[in-house]
């Protein structure tokens, strides 16, 4: 057991586990990325499934060529979730593996994956072994919480199962196995010489392939019947969230009155612009569509947030959505003292499906991810006369304007300019907190970015 | 109600500001008379050097051995020429000149309002300490003691960070600049970047202006230094904002004095800044810009 390849493997597991833990220097840190994008049902299935080629997807290329020359060779010698799923079945000594009876799942599931891919809806793209490891790493991350840890859920669930039935991961039901296998076995189709053909290889071919085809296409119809699903899924879920706080629309400030609820999904009646909310709050630079099928849950996001706004949802987005990352501010984390600051783009740089676009400082500056809504009954200076403005000083966007009542300023929000970054909630000294982001349903570019935002350094 | 207290609000300022005008003191009676330093000029540290030493010098406020505690206003992720912050000259002037009266230790405890990583960095603050014994940094819960305030009238109690409390010798080096909230911020509202968060926040619910007087009772530095070399007089006290360049420094041994002179840089009457009023009115120094002598340098 403890031979040269079972060392190296453990070397690499650990160098992940680092990687993922983020106990690596600061400027390798969005290097984080690297481990979950290796795998090419991340990153090519995310960049099928969303039409775009970005840097991270080439990093699936080599596990798409090395099985084609090397058979399983990543399985058995470099892959950590591998590696540790095997080291756990060693415990096992009741239970000697009843293999035979089961049917290798992980080929249907990578091409369920892939087919699903292609239809812009990949199905089950969360069960990529490398994001399960990364995602259990990616979980121990400060401040520890039952939440946070959520993302760890897979991890232990294949380790267990290994425990159970020894190997059953790795050799029926990993996806990425799957692929690697149907790929080497592709190779060798190809490669068997024409002599040495019996008369049943053709036959054997044509079944093979005829399976694939059907592989995809299943996965193809699942991935359309996804996107037609969750199409009325969220039409539904804001139909109630415009229900929900539809009636707040006369306290949005300004004079706008009642601006609200105008039909499906036009929630709170904002001043000036109609901002279909959401009961959640996506990070910065997050797919318009298809987001839950898209987020393979690595973790990644959530960890590489250096001020843990970022936690696994546990609903609010729908039950596709659970454990996709949302940001959590201080009206729902009141130990929360920091907002979704304009300098950082670290969560946008460390998806491997791009379910997250990676966004330079100026665009993660216009990218509206949320809304921030002032309730005058709560607010200090509507409801009391008192001098305060908290909100204003901290708005990064200068989307707070003033309104003068009684000789006191009175906050007004200025939808065209708030990002919905948080900051006016972290700080707001109002209790019950009088000023509130709610999510963007599809994150916008901003109509009137603060012009100063750009000198900033 | 809220007409009521607006009311009377309104008849205190304008006794309190039309009275002296008519000759009439006696409202503003037994409040000490104060020196302002003001010292013109593009030097910075010149400036500094040239207003100390109208007021006795670094020896008559710095002793050798001394714990020497500075507080900028060092809250913004902004740059120093948009003023949302105290000078980064400035403050190593402070620095220096402790340092050559042989200070003990030098500690800037400043509670940023963005993150302080950032803030320190892009302020330029972070960089014209290096090489100085000094330690800027954001105080945490261990940092911080709660004590006592038996004058305030609103707050009776602050979080205040140790090293404030127990230096020998405190220096307030605040910028001027609009504050949405507090009409200005100049050097009395600048402890509210030193007390915690938690005090911050209630503070905007107490009364504000009265807080900052009250804290004032409490924190009462030996000398208070305003960077008015360039200030912002809209979109405080984030910014960036509209700027103007008085090229000032204000010094003085009263920080209600300072701040009555700085007012007058914004174009507004002393006492129309609540918190300089009530100050005044409780005996924390002198507002009453009848009753400070200004003395200009040029340097």
């Amino acid at each position: 057991m403890f031979n040269r390849r079972n060392l190296i493997r453990l070397i690499i597991a650990v160098a992940f586990a680092l990687l993922s833990l983020g106990l690596v220097p600061e400027g390798w840190k969005h290097m984080r990325v690297a481990l979950p994008a290796l795998s090419p049902l991340l990153s090519l299935g995310g960049a099928l499934a969303a039409l775009s080629v970005s840097v991270v997807t080439l990093l699936g290329v080599p596990l798409l060529l090395l099985p084609l020359f090397k058979g399983r060779f990543f399985c058995w010698r470099l892959c950590p979730m591998g590696f540790l799923a095997e080291s756990v079945g060693r415990l096992n000594f009741w239970n000697k593996s009843s293999l035979r009876k089961i049917p290798f799942v992980g080929k249907p599931l990578a091409l369920l994956v892939i087919g699903s891919a292609a239809a812009g809806y990949p199905v089950l793209i969360w069960t990529d072994p490398l994001s399960v490891f990364n995602g259990f790493f990616a979980a121990w991350r400060m401040p520890l919480s039952m939440v946070s840890g959520l993302t760890a859920v897979g991890f232990v669930m294949i380790l267990l199962t290994s425990l159970l039935a020894p190997n059953i991961w790795c050799h029926r039901l990993c996806p990425l196995g799957g692929l690697q296998e149907m790929l080497a076995n592709l190779a060798k189709r190809i490669r068997a010489p024409a002599t040495a053909t019996t008369t049943e290889r053709p036959i054997e071919n044509v079944m093979v392939a005829r399976r694939t085809l059907l592989g995809m296409a299943v996965g193809g119809f699942s991935g359309i019947a996804y996107r037609a699903l969750s199409g009325r899924m969220s039409a539904r879920m804001s139909a109630t969230e415009a229900l929900e706080t539809g009636g707040r629309g006369k306290a949005q400030g300004g004079g706008c009155g009642r601006a609200m609820g105008r039909g499906v999904g036009r929630g709170r009646g904002h001043c000036g612009s109609d901002v279909a909310t959401a009961p959640y709050i996506r990070p910065p630079g997050a797919a318009a569509e298809a987001f839950n099928a898209l987020c393979a849950r690595c973790g990644n996001c959530m960890s590489a947030c250096p001020y843990g706004l970022l936690v696994p949802d546990l609903g609010s987005s729908g039950i596709d959505g659970l454990f996709t990352p949302v940001m959590l501010f201080r009206s729902r984390n009141s130990e929360q003292e920091r907002f979704c600051f304009q300098e950082c783009t670290a969560c946008t740089k460390v998806c491997p499906t791009g379910a997250i676009s990676s966004l330079t400082r100026n665009e993660k500056q216009q990218t509206a991810i949320g809304v921030a809504h002032v309730s005058k009954r709560k607010c200090l200076a509507w409801e009391k006369g008192e001098y305060c403005m908290v909100c204003q000083e901290f708005c990064p966007y200068h989307a707070i304007e003033e309104v003068e009542r009684n000789g006191v300023m009175c906050p007004v929000v200025d939808t065209d300019k708030c990002r919905g970054c948080g900051a006016c909630e972290s700080q707001c000294p109002a209790l019950p907190i009088a000023i509130v982001i709610s999510g963007r349903q599809t994150q916008a570019r901003l109509a009137h970015p603060s012009p100063y935002l750009n000198n900033a350094s | 109600m809220k007409d009521i207290k607006r009311r009377s609000f309104l008849k205190g300022t304008a006794a309190v500001t039309t009275l002296p005008a008519v000759g009439i003191t006696a409202l503003a009676e037994g409040a000490p008379s104060a020196t302002v330093i003001v010292v013109h000029g593009k030097d910075i540290a010149k400036m500094v050097e040239a207003g100390i030493a109208k007021l006795g010098g670094w020896g008559a406020f710095i002793k050798p051995g001394m714990k020497v505690a500075i507080k900028p206003n060092v809250a913004w992720n902004s740059t120093p020429e948009q003023g949302g912050n105290t000078h980064p000259e400035i403050v190593r002037a402070c620095v220096l000149a402790a340092q050559a009266q042989g200070a003990a230790k030098i500690d800037l405890p400043e509670n940023t309002c963005h993150d302080e990583k950032s803030t320190f960095a892009t302020s330029g603050v972070e960089a014209a300490l290096k090489g100085t014994k000094a330690r800027l940094y954001r105080p945490d819960k261990k940092d911080y003691q709660e004590v006592e305030m038996p004058n305030g009238k609103i707050v009776k109690r602050a979080e205040v960070p140790k090293d404030i409390l127990g230096c020998d010798c405190l220096i307030n080096i605040p910028v001027a600049k609009h504050h949405s909230g507090a009409t200005l911020t100049l050097s009395m509202k600048n402890w509210l970047g030193s007390v915690s968060n938690k005090d911050r926040r209630s503070w905007h619910r107490d009364g504000l202006h009265q807080c900052i007087a009250d804290i004032n009772t409490l924190i009462k530095p030996k000398l208070v230094v305003i960077d008015a070399t360039r200030i912002m007089l809209t979109k405080g006290p984030q910014g960036p904002g509209e700027l103007a360049h008085p090229d000032e420094i204000i010094l003085s041994t009263d920080t209600v004095a300072a701040d009555a002179y700085a007012a007058t840089l914004f174009k507004k009457e002393p006492f129309d800044v609540p918190h300089i009023k009530i100050a005044h009115e409780m005996g924390i120094g002198c507002g009453d810009l009848k009753k400070i002598k200004v003395e200009r340098i040029e340097v």
